[in-house]
């Protein structure tokens, strides 16, 4: 072999030792290659929802939005009302039942007392919960000294009593007293009918 | 009244149950009493009976102007009365049926003569027959009489509209002079006779 050769061999070994240097330009082209190629869907439906975006709604769009939330919130506001209002109301009249609200039958019951000098005269009782302002049970004068009212009281046993000008307790004359030494003062007693 | 003013109605029922109030006795009632006659509101309530005759045994109480003490006690005898009431008349005792007993038990039946009536009445109600009694000695018929004559006429199936009747005719009797006790044995007799069963004894 020449002197020639070998020196040749050398300067082509040395040439293949030096580092490739590959263009930029080449590299982005390659990946941009790459990036075009079809993508597999679960890859695509990833990057979609995965990259922010800017999204435009126009007035009217936001406007059907928002109205549609505010109808299914109503309709949602509304049927939790009916089902608490529902619940509610066995529960409360469970509870609070009274006698009159148990026994919806009441009959009209006509109270007289004669009392020629008062002022103001009231039917309290077990029906009327002891309320002396009671509207209903306000006996009218009729002439005479006879006071008289006419008002609804359930059916069946009950204690009552007048309450003259608003701190006299007198037991009705024409009823049997009930024996109820609890408070002192005397009450009478009726038994209202079903007249069914 | 709309959907949403009944719902809060309604839920305001609802809590003020919960907590075992009304409204009436917080206005009439003072403070004290007011916490002792809830207790035994809410005791009762818990034990099942009827609520409202206590609570309108303490608006009694107030309407009087007895003393807080007084009203507490008043409304302690009556739901121990009630649940006297409860034993002898059965666990289905209705409240109505309750109210009626232990207002007789106050009269001076006892919870034995309450038993006698449930077991002569069978399945029918005993509210109006122990009105009656209730009136009856109201009306100076010895306790014994009224409570055998009852029980006289429940066995003999009398009704409720005849009771209601037969407790018309006592008192215009006794209003035009009779004697209570015989009043209301002959009437009694009248009844039991007209059902076709044996004539009541003034007493068993």
């Amino acid at each position: 072999m020449r002197d020639d050769d070998i020196v040749n061999f050398d300067e082509i070994a040395r040439e293949l030792r030096k580092p490739v240097r590959v263009n930029r330009s080449f590299n982005e082209r390659v990946m941009d290659s790459v990036l075009r190629l079809p993508r597999h869907a679960r890859a695509r439906l990833w990057k979609r929802l995965t990259t922010p975006r800017t999204v435009t709604i126009t007035p009217l769009v936001w406007g059907l939005a928002a109205a549609s939330l505010l109808l299914f919130a109503s309709l949602g506001v509304i049927h939790a009302k009916e089902d608490l209002h529902r619940a509610a109301q066995p529960i409360a009249k469970a509870l609070f039942a009274t006698p009159v609200a148990a026994t919806s039958r009441a009959q009209s019951v006509q109270f007289v007392l004669v009392a020629p000098d008062a002022k103001k005269v009231a039917v309290v009782g077990d029906f009327n919960g002891w309320d002396a302002s009671h509207v209903a049970y306000q006996a009218q004068q009729r002439g005479g000294g006879v006071w008289s009212v006419t008002a609804p009281v359930p059916v069946g046993h009950h204690r009552y009593s007048f309450v003259v000008d608003d701190s006299l307790w007198v037991a009705d004359p024409t009823a049997p007293r009930v024996i109820d030494t609890d408070y002192g003062l005397p009450n009478s007693a009726i038994v209202v009918e079903d007249d069914k | 009244m709309s959907a949403g003013l009944r719902t809060l109605v309604a839920l305001a029922l609802v809590a003020r149950a919960a907590s075992g109030q009304d409204p009436r006795l917080a206005q009439r009632l003072d403070k004290p009493t007011y916490v002792a006659v809830n207790a035994i509101v809410d005791s009762a309530r818990v034990a099942k009976l009827p609520t409202a005759p206590l609570v309108d045994k303490a608006l009694e109480g107030a309407a009087k102007g007895s003393d807080g003490q007084k009203i507490v006690s008043a409304v302690h005898l009556l739901s121990v009365r009630m649940a006297a009431s409860r034993r002898a008349l059965g666990s289905n005792a209705t409240g109505d049926e309750i109210k009626a007993a232990a207002t007789a038990l106050g009269a001076g039946l006892s919870a034995r003569d309450l038993a006698r009536i449930r077991t002569a009445s069978g399945k029918r109600p005993v509210a109006m027959p122990l009105a009656v009694a209730i009136d009856l000695i109201g009306r100076d018929v010895p306790v014994a009489t009224a409570t055998s004559l009852v029980i006289q006429l429940e066995r003999s199936g009398v009704k409720d509209a005849d009771f209601a009747l037969f407790q018309r005719n006592v008192r215009a009797d006794i209003d035009r002079g009779a004697d209570p006790t015989v009043a209301a044995t002959t009437r009694a007799r009248g009844l039991v006779l007209r059902s076709g069963s044996a004539a009541p004894k003034p007493s068993e």
